[in-house]
């Protein structure tokens, strides 16, 4: 292996253990500021920097150094793709367990070009769907609700066994590799999420892809990949081939990026990965990369006709995907309780880019992936869902790690101030109303500085026909910031007898209840 | 006494009340100090709780070489000392350096927390200030949970930590604070802090539950922290205006006596407390906070 491969293979396995890392610190240590720069990643990626440009008109400060990846990759082409995206080591370490000649036209090259106008066209119209596709933005939601979920469930069930094991020593092992499981890799609690499973399948096709062809995914689906590919035609490094050549073809088969490297005049800047595998590889060290090279190159040809019927169907989705009801003024999803600080739903949806961070860190495990309830543009955004967990009154995390500002980043004084929905009461199933039973846990549990539910002292009769004094429940409605800790503590646990609806949320100014 | 002896114990004593002996339980075993109370007010935290375990014959009195104590404050809450919704850390941190000085083994502090217990642990100042101390912090661990048989009049059994029940000794270190159903929560509500499963249902029979469970675990010391309480909206309050500086902490072995006297911190009756009357009623301390003997000391 020569000097360039091993250094490329290197730097690889560091980004992606920095993405890891960064990764594993998205999680609340009990302190107010989470203290990483953990949507680092995100804050490189010049396709979110542009559609989110486009959609919302504006942009987070931290996307700015996405320019830094657009600048690399003039000079030096697509190398963010094969030495930098943790999505692309993994589709290589995933390829390498199959290496076989292309089997598919490299005429498809093309779809991800395509992908990216639409989603580019689509933006311009004010429709966020970029998300979606980002290799980054999919790879943190993949991790974050599929794959670290289920190692952490597989390693709390062998964890279990050991721990209910018969015998002393060992439950004591148990506790040990607990311990260490715990300091390594473990999340604080095993996170659950609606559609775990299902965004774990996606991800496991994309990776399943490689075996089809290696980089499948960065070859013809990736729209970053496009658009780097697109800047990397002017990139200043370029590859060229000596006279030693002999066409013997060696570098094709090596080639992950579709570049063609063993037509000399004909190699693709737009698809290179800059791996280096031609150069490892070539028999007769013809290969070379460098700085003003003169040799032609391949062309990006993506074929005019294509490129308008993927830019009409970008503007055609946008109006066909609001045909939905909740694209009418003052119609309002009750479940759609979004995270505090998120922006009004139309400005929240031009910028949320689903990486699921939010739902990585939410200290509750409470915000999970919405299917349909946002519309298909809101696929995969947050909503809280208190029955499986409330919005901890002075946590402020989500924010913290929302890339594109989506979610605003609050202080706990102005969180205080901000009302996610608004809590009412199932009197047919609460305790003192319905059961002439004693019961307080909302109103225990509700962390306003004036409680938002107060009780009523009232005197029933129970089913014996005794009188009690029992006392009721009631929810201010200018206090209760919908935070959804009643719901989830409630004793009636199946379904709730008092649960949170988004109406009186504050970043809406049609939901709203009091005058 | 090993904990185990003692539940074996705990078991039997109630089997006697329940078949009409009188019998003050907290008798039968440990130490029993010239008083049933220290009361001590003064400006330092960690100094008056000193004192009050002092006044009480000293942390000796309570805890032998070698063992393993488990330190039990209220951290419920994702709440800042000043708010008064947790156990003073200064108080838990001061009850670990003394259990440490009399020779402990170990010292385990815990709590099964409402609030996001990675956030309570840190904002409560409590881990810090324990972790100062040398005592051991923990987080909670579901496994960890048993049932224990109580015979109760209400709970029969309730899976609680083992962790606790394992321990040489128990030393309870609650903070006084107002609360919705039971009006105040003390010594005896704070053990719905070991408690596991759903136990926001004990609230249906709240006053014969906290008794149940009470019997079940009996401290060898409590410590009842009263330099901060809440008098509304608690238990985890959220605004000053509610918090009254007492800078008093009141200490015994009985944790029905604390409790009665608890009462009066709030210019309550100690019979105003149900599970206190109930307690009492079953023989298990006094409520009468007139003939107890307290001992008074102000620095």
């Amino acid at each position: 292996m020569n000097t360039p491969r091993r250094i490329r293979i290197a730097v690889q396995a560091a980004f992606l253990l920095l993405f890891v890392f960064l990764f594993l610190q998205t999680e609340s240590k009990g302190n107010d500021d989470l203290g990483y720069p953990v949507k680092l990643f995100l804050d490189f990626d010049p396709l979110i920097l542009i559609t989110t440009l486009l959609s919302a008109h504006a942009v987070a400060a931290g996307f700015l150094l996405s320019i830094i990846v657009i600048a690399v990759t003039f000079i030096f082409g697509r190398v963010f793709c094969g030495w930098i995206c943790p999505l692309g080591t993994l589709n290589n370490m995933v390829g390498s367990l199959r290496r076989s000649k292309p089997r598919i036209s490299p005429r498809w090259n093309t779809a991800k070009y395509l992908l990216l106008v639409f989603l580019i066209v689509s933006s311009l119209f004010g429709m966020q769907l970029a998300g979606v596709f980002d290799p980054l933005s999919l790879l943190i939601r993949s991790f974050s609700l599929a794959v670290y979920p289920a190692l952490s469930s597989a390693t709390n069930a062998g964890l279990d066994l050991l721990y209910g094991a018969p015998n002393q020593s060992v439950n004591a092992f148990g506790e040990a590799v607990a311990a260490a499981a715990k300091k390594l890799y473990l999340p604080f609690q095993q996170p659950f999420y609606e559609q775990g499973w299902f965004i774990g399948i996606l991800f496991l096709g994309v990776l399943g892809l490689n075996l089809v062809e290696q980089r499948f995914w960065c070859r013809y689906l990736c729209p970053l990949g496009a658009l780097l590919g697109i800047f990397s035609r002017w990139s200043f490094l370029k590859r060229s081939v000596s006279e030693g050549c002999n066409e013997c073809g060696a570098c094709t088969r090596v080639c992950v990026g579709n570049a063609t490297p063993h037509e000399k005049d004909n190699w693709k800047p737009t698809e290179c990965l800059y791996c280096r595998n031609c150069d490892d590889v070539c028999p007769k060290n013809a290969v070379s990369f460098g700085f003003g090279s003169k040799q032609p190159t391949g062309s990006l040809n993506i074929g005019r006709r294509r490129v308008v019927t993927a830019a009409l169907s970008g503007a055609v989705a946008v109006p066909l995907i609001r045909t939905v009801p909740l694209a009418k003024q003052g119609f309002h999803n009750p479940a759609l309780v979004r995270p505090p600080g998120s922006l009004d739903e139309r400005e929240f949806l031009q910028r949320c880019v689903k990486c699921g961070e939010c739902m990585k860190v939410c200290i509750t495990g409470g915000l999970q992936p919405t299917l349909m309830e946002a519309g298909l543009e809101g696929i995969w955004s947050p909503v809280l869902v208190p029955k499986i967990g409330y919005c901890e009154y002075r946590c402020t995390l989500c924010g913290q790690v929302c890339p594109t500002g989506a979610i605003k980043r609050l202080t706990i004084q102005e969180k205080e101030q901000v009302s996610i929905g608004t809590a009412m009461i199932d009197k047919g199933r609460c305790l003192p109303y319905a059961h002439s039973t004693p019961c307080i846990v909302c109103e225990e549990v509700c962390p306003t500085g004036k409680k938002a539910i107060w009780l009523e002292e009232v005197t029933v009769r129970d089913a014996d026909g005794n009188v009690i004094t029992v006392k009721q429940p009631h929810i201010d409605l200018k206090t209760c910031i919908g935070c959804g800790i009643c719901e989830t503590k409630c004793p009636v646990i199946d379904r709730p007898a008092i649960y949170v609806t988004s109406i009186g949320e504050t970043r809406s100014k049609t939901n709203k209840l009091l005058l | 006494m090993k904990r185990r002896d003692f539940l074996r114990l705990t078991a039997l004593t109630s089997l006697s009340v329940a078949i009409g002996v009188d019998n003050r339980t907290n008798q039968a075993f440990g130490a029993a100090p010239a008083y049933d109370l220290a009361v001590v007010t003064g400006a330092s935290p960690q100094k008056i709780t000193s004192a009050a375990i002092d006044a009480l014959g000293g942390m000796t009195t309570f805890v032998k070489r070698g063992d393993v104590v488990v330190v039990k404050p209220n951290i419920g809450w994702d709440r800042t000392p000043e708010y008064a919704a947790n156990t003073n850390p200064e108080v838990v941190a001061a009850i670990v350096r003394l259990c440490l000085e009399a020779g402990a083994k170990k010292v385990k502090v815990f709590d099964r927390s409402v609030n996001d217990p990675r956030r309570c642990y840190v904002q409560s100042g409590i881990a810090d200030a324990v972790k100062k101390a040398g005592g051991e912090v923990s987080y909670i661990d579901e496994r960890k949970f048993r049932d224990v048989k109580i015979n109760g009049s209400v709970l029969k059994s309730w899976p609680l930590y083992t962790e606790l029940m394992e321990a040489d000794k128990v030393i309870n270190v609650p903070i006084a604070k107002h609360h919705g159903l039971s009006r105040l929560t003390l010594g005896m509500k704070n053990w719905m802090g070991v408690m596991g499963g759903s136990r926001a249902s004990i609230h249906q029979k709240i006053n014969e539950s906290l008794v149940d469970i009470s019997m079940a675990i009996k401290p060898t010391l409590v410590v009842l922290d009263a330099v901060r309480v809440l008098t509304a909206n608690g238990p985890q309050g959220g605004n000053l205006k509610d918090v009254k500086k007492l800078d008093t902490i009141v200490a015994g072995v009985n944790q029905v006596a604390v409790d009665a006297y608890g009462a009066t911190l709030f210019g309550m009756k100690s019979s105003d407390l149900g599970y206190v009357r109930i307690a009492a009623q079953n023989g298990f301390g006094p409520m009468d906070t007139a003939r107890m003997k307290i001992r008074k000391i102000s620095i």
